[in-house]
């Protein structure tokens, strides 16, 4: 199959972008969402994105099995990571779900399309429409492709034209969506442009940041802060900095006959996307004192890795990764030879998973790619004392625990600063409603007009 | 063969071993005789080193199941930031080599006594005139220097009473009194915080000084301190013309303390600001916890290159290490010995390192090169997003 020369970023390599290639490309953005996307209503771009999501999920979908096809060699993922990571992502993608979630973030499905007035504003007779930026630059981090088809939809239901700046060899399911989009819907389609080249382009990135009214930046906060100085402070921009994520077993999980569903569920997560979301988690922590112990949980753990890496193999990593989980295992295993403190549990003849079990809590960032701490903690004082160094920067805490206590537990890790708690097992599952690092995602995309009657 | 049955027997041997082989290349040594100086190298070290001997079983390796250098265990690193590893008693320690790093991090440490130090020196010497000094011989009869001449050398780092646990400084030390070359000068400094510095003043009137009198110099110093002068050279537009035969030596990645470069360009700023031709600059790969270095030797034009081409493309600078010293390029993946131009972390066997241990598994990546390597440098082990892996 011939991907048509839709987007800048179907030119060959050997072309290269110009900064004036790029402002012509925003004004030509912004002519075709005055005129195809701005008249279209909520309902009408729903039932669009509804269809394209069920289209993605049917096996013989021809833009799937491109991307099927072709991302394992360009983005590193298998086959079978891929699908249930695109599954994941589409399976959310129903027009009942965009609904509901223009209406949690927005109070009314219609409120992008006319003045509507709800609950309260009715007493004080006002009422309000919401605006979407006119064009919406996205300046994408290249580790996980969903996080950026997440914000190419919350664009479509913003009516924003768009423009999809991708990570350096990240533009492949973007791409392809786009594709997708436009092939169901052509207009649609000319509202969006992507492009890729690798970060810190000043000249591209600023030709497309003059034309856009509203920024939003995934990446390292090192990233953020260099984009931020060049983003005039007239324009909205909204970052999305590196958050790291954890999962928190209690000993009633521990107790039960659910330890082996427990189980599942931890490597399900440190599975998906390999484990390269902000989503995945870096550790489990396990409370001591349940049946089966955190060293046994860590021992199940790998087995459960290793039966999954028939069926759902890691693939292969460029050699500075392996390296990485390499002097990395080298660290522990000198370690766990010395104490019985530390244990390591890997993949045979590959670095294909890593499971490093230590009694000292201390939180520590994984080197990711199927390489998971375990740690045994006390209770969830003793956790959250020994992450305090990358409190703030959590995103997700993917806990296991009875229904009583896991109430408590929500409230204490929201308290601490967690923005996402959710059941093992669905870490790297959000709906499509959730609210990303704390912040409503196509609410803050918005500009209202109050009318007071 | 009888297996030494002490420590001192082995350092004589080894010390024997060197001197027979120090105008030798890697490939014509003896491949049988550094097996068993290599195993019974193992063996003393298996017994003597409980830190070590925990790892070769937690491995399953003893010295009765080994058959080949090659199955001797490399112990990571890391270990030398963790543990002592070494069988020198505290009170017979005379110097601790610490390799660099952030100082937020507990350095590798490499203990010495008078024995192991003495067994140190003679194994960086041969090397280093072989690979940096080789030319002098061919200036001599050339008539560029007297036969008396010794070449004066600069030296980027600090002297070694200013840093007594740089393995470094305390090499550039040795070479300088064992090439007595007098005139040499440390023109390094330490800043109120520790870091490494150079003293431009004092370093450009060493240089100056080569050029007025025509005599050539020999630069040595990490890349980084050649990068800082470098810079200097380049805001303030200077560019000099050393006396020809004049050489470089340079060693060492970044580790954040100065921009890093790749090696082609820094070696085309060196010709360019000081007018050292590539063919007169040598690398080092060296590190604190080994006793011997490799250098590169040898400069292999790659196939299809353009010959000449200004910023040195299509070269390859393959590193060797002396006879004594096997190293071996191993897959990421599977641990196993990767095949000829593939990438994997390198291993060093190295037989003057017989106090602390022998087989060490480095955390650089290097190409496989014939019996050489191409260096690609340190592993991405660098703690993502600034949390330290050693935070305990």
């Amino acid at each position: 199959m011939n991907i048509p020369n839709y987007f800048l970023s179907d030119l060959p390599p050997e072309a290269s972008l110009t900064p004036l290639m790029l402002t012509e490309a925003c004004d030509t953005l912004k002519r075709n969402r005055a005129r195809y996307l701005l008249p279209r209503s909520t309902d009408e771009l729903i039932r669009t994105l509804d269809a394209l999501g069920r289209q993605w999920l049917v096996p013989a979908y021809p833009w799937r099995k491109l991307a099927l096809e072709r991302a394992p060699e360009q983005l590193h993922f298998t086959r079978q990571t891929l699908e249930r990571g695109l599954d994941s992502f589409f399976r959310e993608l129903t027009g009942e779900k965009l609904e509901s979630f223009v209406v949690s973030e927005l109070g009314h499905r219609h409120r992008l399309d006319d003045l509507v007035m709800t609950g309260n504003e009715g007493r004080e007779r006002r009422s309000g429409i919401a605006r979407g930026p006119e064009l919406l630059l996205h300046i994408t981090a290249g580790n996980v492709p969903n996080p950026t088809l997440m914000s190419m939809v919350l664009g479509i239901l913003a009516r924003s034209a768009q423009f999809v700046k991708c990570a350096f060899g990240s533009a492949l399911l973007p791409s392809l969506f786009a594709h997708s989009i436009y092939e169901a819907d052509p207009k649609l389609g000319t509202c969006i442009e992507l492009a890729e080249w690798p970060g810190g382009k000043a000249d591209l990135e600023d030709a497309v940041i003059a034309e856009a009214d509203t920024v939003t930046v995934t990446g390292s906060d090192e990233t953020i802060n260099t984009l931020r100085k060049r983003i005039p402070s007239d324009r909205r921009c909204l970052a999305y900095g590196n958050r790291v994520s954890f999962g928190y077993i209690t000993r009633e999980a521990m107790s039960g006959f659910g330890v082996s569903r427990v189980v599942e569920d931890a490597a399900a997560d440190v599975i998906a996307w390999n484990q390269l979301g902000c989503l995945s988690p870096h550790l489990f922590y396990v409370e001591l004192g349940g049946r089966t112990t955190p060293d046994e949980f860590a021992s199940q753990l790998a087995t459960e890795l290793d039966r999954r890496e028939q069926s759902e193999p890691r693939g292969p990593v460029p050699t500075h990764v392996s390296a990485s989980i390499a002097s990395r295992r080298s660290f522990y295993e000198v370690r766990a030879a010395h104490s019985p403190e530390t244990r390591l549990w890997t993949s045979a003849n590959s670095t294909a998973w890593t499971v490093v079990q230590e009694t000292d809590p201390t939180f520590l960032l994984s080197c990711l790619h199927r390489f998971v701490h375990v740690k045994a903690v006390d209770n969830v004082d003793h956790a959250l004392r020994a992450a305090e160094i990358v409190r703030g920067k959590v995103s997700t805490v993917g806990i296991a625990a009875a229904e009583d206590k896991a109430h408590q537990l929500a409230v204490t890790f929201a308290r601490w600063g967690g923005t996402r708690i959710c059941p093992l097992g669905r870490m790297q599952k959000p709906p499509l409603t959730w609210r990303h690092d704390g912040r409503p995602a196509l609410a803050d995309l918005i500009t209202w007009t109050d009318w007071e009657q | 063969m009888i297996e030494h049955q002490n420590i001192s027997s082995y350092i004589a041997a080894c010390q024997d071993f060197i001197r027979r082989h120090a105008a030798t290349s890697n490939s014509e040594s003896s491949e049988d005789e550094f097996d068993f100086l290599a195993r019974s190298l193992f063996r003393l070290q298996f017994t003597g080193l409980l830190t070590y001997r925990r790892f070769c079983e937690a491995r399953g390796s003893t010295p009765d199941s080994v058959g080949s250098w090659r199955q001797i265990p490399a112990l990571p690193v890391a270990a030398f930031k963790e543990f002592e590893v070494t069988t020198i008693a505290p009170t017979d320690r005379v110097a601790v080599f610490h390799s660099s790093g952030t100082t937020a991090q507990t350095p590798s440490r490499h203990f010495h006594n008078a024995e192991s130090l003495a067994l140190y020196e003679a194994s960086l010497l041969s090397p280093f005139k072989t690979a940096v000094l080789g030319d002098v011989d061919e200036l001599v009869a050339t008539e560029r220097v007297r036969p008396l001449d010794k070449l004066g050398f600069l030296i980027l780092t600090p002297p070694p009473a200013q840093v007594p646990n740089s393995s470094l400084a305390h090499m550039f030390d040795t070479v300088r009194r064992e090439f007595e070359a007098n005139d040499s000068v440390f023109t390094g400094k330490l800043d109120p915080n520790g870091a490494w510095e150079i003293d431009i003043d004092a370093t450009l009137f060493a240089l100056r000084g080569s050029m007025c009198t025509n005599r050539p110099i020999v630069i040595l110093g990490t890349a980084f301190s050649f990068v800082h002068l470098l810079d200097y050279f380049e805001s303030n537009n200077i560019r000099y013309r050393l006396a020809e035969g004049s050489l470089v030596m340079e060693t060492g990645g970044y580790k954040g303390r100065s921009r890093a470069l790749p090696r082609q360009e820094l070696h085309a700023l060196i010709t360019r600001h000081l007018g050292v031709p590539p063919s007169n600059i040598v690398c080092e790969y060296g590190m604190s916890e080994l006793s011997s270095q490799a250098y590169d030797s040898v400069v292999t034009p790659v196939a299809g290159a353009r010959p000449g081409s200004s910023n040195d493309e299509g070269v390859r600078r393959v590193f060797h290490f002396p006879p004594w010293v096997k190293c071996r390029i191993i897959s990421a993946e599977t641990g196993e010995p990767v095949a000829d131009g593939e990438t994997g972390i390198i291993q060093v066997f190295d037989l003057a390192n017989a106090q602390s241990v022998m087989a060490i598994q480095t955390e650089d990546l290097a190409i496989q090169r014939g019996d050489g390597f191409e260096l690609i440098g340190r592993t991405a082990l660098a703690e993502p997003r600034g949390c330290s892996l050693m935070a305990r």
